[in-house]
């Protein structure tokens, strides 16, 4: 029972994602309410009906009463989140009892963080994006929604079932010397032979950074000198995006025993056993994981075929997978977040099932993106100001901005060319702004010009949307690197790893086992620790899986355990945001203790400052739909200027029965053993 | 990221019952669904807004997810919401306070409406909607106290410090209650001192509603008389109609006493000569040190008494094992036809408030001699003479609804407690609640501030001679104890201490604090805030017995176990920390500090 859906102000469905037990549910509702032998119509009508007095009630709390909804909950435990993001109304329903309030606005925010990295500035007007997420061709909207559900349905599993996802940081499989030679090789190998070959052959685009994904654990990181860093948040999207295209069938690709006895005395054979042939047709099937037609592969265990088949209608339409070789246009942010959503082409390319490279370039005219923005925050600017009335000495100052905005838009639109149709409908819009703005005989600056900014801010960013956006944008085919160039790339880290892949695939389950630590904390269940400066976690593997068992057995033990973690690490963020760094709970048979705690670059402890404390329907605390640590070492680092300060998280798991000044030291070994390798930074 | 704290001092935002059978057509004003508002100074096309998009919501969530809605958020108030047939109530309350809490109070709010005023349906349709406006306003007032921010948090009966009070005074209650109870016709009742519970046989939520009367009736008759005490006004019985629900009427027609624990042949033995001293004035009780040592006497660990000494002393004294020999029960009184019973009660309990009904034994002249002498007279009746009557229907002797499922009711009452607040009590939203709720009457006999509170059968005041017989045989016995507990001198308000503490019985219901009620802002804010989130916690998880959370500043403990909920806060600064793991912090032995510091407060941790 389970639903999300977006709408805009005027009560339209912009998208929704149901599982099917909602589906159902929905559609009896409404056949009940109907007279005998009416035909039942199409489901997005059928919930855009029901949740209608919901969206519009939310509008008129807005509009009168300055406030809105957050949550509703019902006797049988149905959970209602809503959230206001701009023009949009994004709602979460969980009727089944798996997801909590806040699993549910964290859903919502990665839903508008994955629409950010995918329509980057789109997503400042309201009437563009309501266009870009529902398209008026309807099989480009089927196709775009089945996207879109298929990547939150892999954030979902992801959330239940990698830890990495659970507390939103990126977890790096631990071999130091296998990583220091992929590093390595990225770097003096693949990308300089990329970024050194024809311009023709690789579009102008440049590779900014590369990473080798085993599952959904980092390999290896390079991002070349020029490029800034890229941050936790558009780094983990990225591997929900990787991950959605290639996904890791934990069932399948465990190798069987057979096969690696087969591996080890064959020799030569193995490397064509799971390299898909380069052939057109199999990477059709390789990709076609991101299209609908999932369901015939069992991808997760929660996945029934049939059901999957029946889910939805618009399955009956037939869709054309995009070419392979088509990057994905994403929307990063630069520099810390100054500038928001610059546009990057990613590039995923399977090395063997579960191993994944990935290619981050940079698309040309790059520049446009920080004037686009700057004027987007220009006129946004006047716009407040206009609307809170300040005639006197705030419109001046508004005012003279907006001179300086003036003579920097029209060099902007001389530059632009005049040709194109965007470019000329941009003129006009600014041109009637001028005039009503800085001629003499217009209105000047007052409220009448609030209509002029909302248009010339959708004239932006309908310019930006053009640019980047739209495949044909130019006129010789999709602008990207050579499909030959791509598959030299792939080729090459392929023969690197060759050696390597089963022993990842393992590694990557295996990649911290409990059973290491257990000699001297004896007592302790399972921790884990995140490093939030860098964004990175440290976790003895937790993957219950039918076929494999994990260090805590299989059954009911270990998915007890499994719970019980998830389950803390929700209490903690609850006792986090109210500002509480250190908590130590008794719960039945165990002993849950959780720090957080900041330290200078040198591994100087800092005091304990205050944390702020924040409502309970705020932001998610986390790092994946908002940056809230990000936020939190600002905060923070305000008292600790010329310091860099970092930040940790520390939760442990102990037997019950263990006393508790142990169970503290533990904590204390374990804070500083853990402090070193993470010393490497992650990028 | 700034600092949210919430400087508003009125909790309650709103609370609002809207009648959605008056708005059925398209133009029908929201208005005329819109049945009580507080507060009621909002502006009308407030009221409306909120009504009709609250409501409106309400129903639209209710239909998709074939659940009524329990509680709605907004950015700046969260409401708990109840739906039953057409009718919405909700209640906001500011942000902070925990939703748990908020559930409660509205359920207590709507209990306590149907208590005094039964089926809201009904008293609709036979009273006027000021009349019942201002019965909302009253009974709000009375839940919304603001004499501690933790009020908000547990929802506690006010009690005397029993660790202030001469045991034998809490005893002496007991006794005056069972004695009463010998009275076929007193189901069940409590004394009160001054707005607190001095002993009840009633179940805390009960006793809870029992309370707003009395401090109602208290208060007009304080304004009637001006400024002087009722002392001049003397003791004066007053009664009032009220309703019951099955559950609660089943579990007061059980017997007070564990009946496992109780062993059948010796009290038999020890009882009769004993029972002469039931309504005895204070001197002539037995000592306390005696009692202990009688090793006939037994233990009912969970009973609904405050002191420890009374469960000991009660298995003796109570007249329900000598009854319970006796095979013939009383069936549970059959519920009179429904209507001409409402229209009683409602004329009766109007009366009640008019002050019409009123009425007094003696003059204010009468005093406590004459009360002493009334009681003397009435006591060879009551222990000898009638004990026929009393000893084969007694209200205790309903043997049939008793037994395990008395037992088992006690012991598993602090799950259900829990229960309760994650759900709501499904008494009171039955569905058929309007059949099921049963007349009854409350009998009250005021002596100075101290009052007796009865649940008696409705033909109780149509029996003069049972009438009589209660009032007499307790008077002499009120006068006394309300001499003594009058003389009692408040406790020392607490120097500024080194720790907070807060101690919360879920069984019965009280809380046992330092805390006072200052303003917010005070150092009591960050224990407030971490009870609150403690609580909630709690409440949410079964298996957690204990926590301790810390921020910058403050470190609380918080442990709990099936019947208690303990909070504590050691003051005068925790040292600045790290907040890095480190057993030789000073939060982490909060825990035995607790343990040790609490004891003087009996609470006993271990």
């Amino acid at each position: 029972m389970k639903c999300l859906l977006i709408a805009s102000e005027s009560a339209e469905i912009l998208f929704h994602w149901t599982d099917q037990e909602f589906q159902q549910n929905v559609q009896e509702k409404y056949r009940s309410s109907q007279e005998e032998g009416e035909g039942l119509p199409a489901f997005e009508d059928i919930i855009s009906t029901l949740f209608a007095p919901i969206i519009i009630s939310c509008g008129t709390m807005v509009y009168r009463q300055g406030d809105s909804y957050t949550s509703f909950t019902t006797e049988n435990n149905h959970i209602y989140v809503l959230c206001q993001f701009d023009e949009c109304l994004y709602i979460a329903v969980n009727g089944d009892g798996e997801e909590k309030e806040d699993d549910l606005r964290r859903k919502l925010y990665v839903m508008r963080k994955i629409t950010e990295v995918m329509f980057g500035m789109v997503t400042l007007s309201g009437s563009l994006l309501r266009k870009e997420l529902r398209p008026q061709d309807t099989e480009q909207r089927v196709r775009l929604w089945k996207h879109l559900q298929s990547l939150l349905d892999t954030y979902n599993y992801l959330r239940e079932n990698d830890q990495s996802f659970l507390v939103e940081a990126v977890e790096r499989l631990i071999h130091p010397t296998l990583c220091e030679q992929c590093i390595e090789f990225l770097e003096r190998r693949l990308v300089q032979q990329i970024n050194s070959s024809s311009q023709v052959e690789r579009a102008g685009e440049e590779v900014l950074h590369t990473f080798i994904l085993v599952h959904t654990k980092l390999l290896a990181f390079y991002s070349s000198r020029t490029a800034s860093t890229l941050n936790t948040s558009d780094l983990l999207t990225l591997i929900i995006m990787a991950q959605n295209m290639y996904p890791s069938n934990v069932e399948l690709d465990e190798p069987s025993p057979e096969v690696q006895d087969a591996e080890s005395t064959s020799g030569s054979g193995p490397e064509s056993f799971y390299t898909p042939e380069p052939s057109p047709s199999s990477r059709d099937s390789s990709s076609s994981a991101e299209q609908p037609a999932r369901g015939s592969t069992p991808v997760f265990e929660f996945v029934d075929p049939d059901i999957q088949m029946a889910e939805d209608s618009l399955h009956t339409l037939e869709i054309s997978p995009p070419d392979p070789s088509t990057p994905r246009r994403v929307f990063l942010e630069l520099k810390d977040g100054q500038l928001p959503m610059v546009p990057h082409s990613m590039y995923c390319l399977p090395l063997w099932p579960g191993i994944t490279l990935v290619l981050l370039t940079k698309v040309p005219n790059i520049q446009l993106t920080r004037s686009v923005y700057s004027f987007l925050e220009d006129f946004t600017k006047l716009e407040k100001c206009l609307n809170e009335g300040q005639a006197g000495s705030g419109a001046a100052r508004g005012q003279l901005n907006m001179h300086n905005t003036r003579s920097k838009l029209d060099k902007f639109i001389r530059d632009l060319g005049p040709n194109e149709l965007q470019c000329v409908q941009l003129l006009n819009v600014w041109t009637e702004f001028k005039n009503r703005a800085f001629t003499r005989g217009g209105s000047g600056f007052n409220k009448d010009l609030i209509p002029l900014c909302k248009s010339m801010k959708t004239q932006l960013c309908s310019l930006y949307r053009q640019r980047f956006l739209t495949e044909s944008g130019s006129a010789d085919g999709p602008r990207c690197l050579s499909p030959a160039l791509q598959e030299r790339a792939q080729t090459m880290v392929q023969e690197k790893l060759m050696d390597w892949k089963d022993f990842l695939l393992v590694k990557s389950k295996r990649n911290i086992t409990m059973v290491s630590y257990l000699e001297e904390f004896p007592g302790l269940v399972h921790f884990i620790w995140v490093d939030r400066s860098s964004g990175q976690i440290i976790a003895p593997s937790l993957s219950i899986t039918e076929r494999t068992t994990s260090e805590l057995g299989k059954g009911p033990v270990a998915h007890y355990i499994k719970s019980k973690v998830w389950g803390l690490v929700r209490t903690t963020r609850q006792y986090l945001r109210k500002g509480y760094s250190t908590v130590t709970l008794r719960d039945g048979d165990f002993y849950f203790c959780y720090f957080l705690w900041f330290e200078n670059e040198n591994g100087y402890r800092l005091e304990a400052g205050d944390i702020p404390i924040l409502p309970d329907d705020s932001l998610p605390i986390g790092m994946l739909g908002y940056d809230y640590y990000r936020k939190l070492l600002r905060y923070y680092g305000k008292n600790h200027q010329g310091e860099a300060v970092k930040c940790y998280e520390l939760l442990t798991v102990h037997l019950g029965v263990i006393p508790t000044e142990i169970i503290l030291q533990h904590c204390r070994q374990l804070a500083s053993k853990l402090w070193e390798p993470s010393r490497n930074p992650l990028l | 990221m700034a600092e949210l704290t919430l400087p508003d001092s009125r909790r309650c935002q709103y609370f609002f019952l809207y009648d959605g059978s008056k708005v059925r057509g398209e133009g029908d004003p929201t208005r005329q669904g819109i049945c009580y508002f507080y507060p009621e100074e909002t502006p009308s096309d407030k009221q409306d807004l909120l009504c009709s998009q609250l409501a409106g919501v309400g129903r639209c969530v209710s239909e998709l997810s074939s659940s009524r809605v329990s509680t709605l958020r907004l950015r700046r108030c969260k409401f708990a919401i109840r739906m039953k047939d057409d009718f919405f109530w909700a209640l906001g309350c500011s942000v902070d306070t925990p939703t748990v809490s908020v559930c409660e109070l509205l359920d207590q709010l709507i209990d306590l409406f149907c208590f005094y005023n039964g089926p809201v349906r009904t008293s609709y349709e036979v009273n006027s909607q000021e009349t019942l406006a201002a019965r909302w306003t009253c009974f709000l007032s009375h839940l919304l106290p603001g004499h501690s921010p933790l009020t908000y948090i547990f929802s506690c009966l006010r009690t005397m410090d029993s660790t202030n009070v001469d045991p034998l005074l809490l005893l002496k209650a007991a006794l005056i209650l069972q004695a009463c109870q010998r009275c076929p016709l007193v189901l069940a009742g409590c004394i009160l001192f001054k707005g607190r519970v001095v002993s009840t046989q009633l179940s805390p939520e009960l006793t809870m509603k029992v309370m707003v009367h009395e401090s109602e009736t208290y208060n007009k008759a304080q304004r009637t008389n001006g400024t002087s005490p009722p002392g001049s006004f003397g003791c004066a019985v007053s009664s009032t109609g009220v309703f019951l629900t099955p559950p609660e009427l089943q579990h007061l027609q059980s017997p007070p006493v564990n009946k496992d624990s109780s062993s059948h042949s010796t009290p038999q033995k020890d009882a009769p000569p004993k029972r002469t001293r039931l309504s005895r004035t204070l001197s002539d009780t037995p000592s306390s040190e005696s009692e202990p040592s009688d090793p006939s006497s037994s233990h009912s660990p969970l009973k609904l008494s405050f002191s420890p000494h009374l469960s000991e002393l009660d298995s003796v004294f109570s007249p329900a094992p000598t009854q319970s020999g006796s095979p013939t029960c009383s069936p549970p009184p059959p519920p009179p036809p429904p209507s001409s019973q409402r229209r009683n009660s409602h004329e009766a309990q109007e009366e009640s408030l008019d002050e019409s009904c009123y009425y007094s034994f003696h003059d204010s002249a009468g005093g406590d001699s004459q009360g002493e002498s009334f009681a003397f007279k009435a006591n060879p009746r009551l222990n000898g003479g009638d004990g026929s009557e009393f000893d084969f229907s007694g209200p205790s002797a309903n043997k049939t609804m008793s037994g395990d499922n008395e037992v088992c009711c006690r012991s598993t009452k602090g799950h259900m407690t829990e229960v309760k607040r994650l759900t709501p009590p499904p008494q009171t939203f039955g569905s058929n609640e309007k059949s099921s709720l049963i007349p009854m009457t409350l009998y009250l006999h005021r002596v100075n501030s101290l009052v007796l509170v009865l649940l008696v059968e409705p033909h109780f005041f149509s029996d003069t001679a049972s009438k009589e017989e209660v009032y007499h045989s307790s008077l002499a016995s009120l006068n006394g104890l309300e001499a003594h507990l009058r003389t009692i001198s408040p406790a020392a308000p607490e120097p500024p201490g080194q720790y907070l503490f807060a101690h919360y019985d879920c069984i019965q219901n009280t809380l046992a604090t330092n805390v006072s009620g200052r303003a917010v802002g005070a150092p009591e804010h960050p224990f407030v805030r971490a009870t609150s989130l403690l609580h909630s916690h709690f409440c949410g998880t079964e298996t957690l017995q204990e926590a301790i959370i810390r921020s910058a500043g403050t470190a609380v403990y918080g442990t709990r176990s099936v019947a208690q909920e303990t909070f504590f806060q050691q003051l005068g600064g925790p040292p600045r920390n790290s907040g890095i793991p480190n057993h030789q912090d000073s939060a982490f032995s909060l825990p035995s500090k607790a343990r040790h510091r609490l004891l003087k407060h009996g609470v006993n941790l271990l």
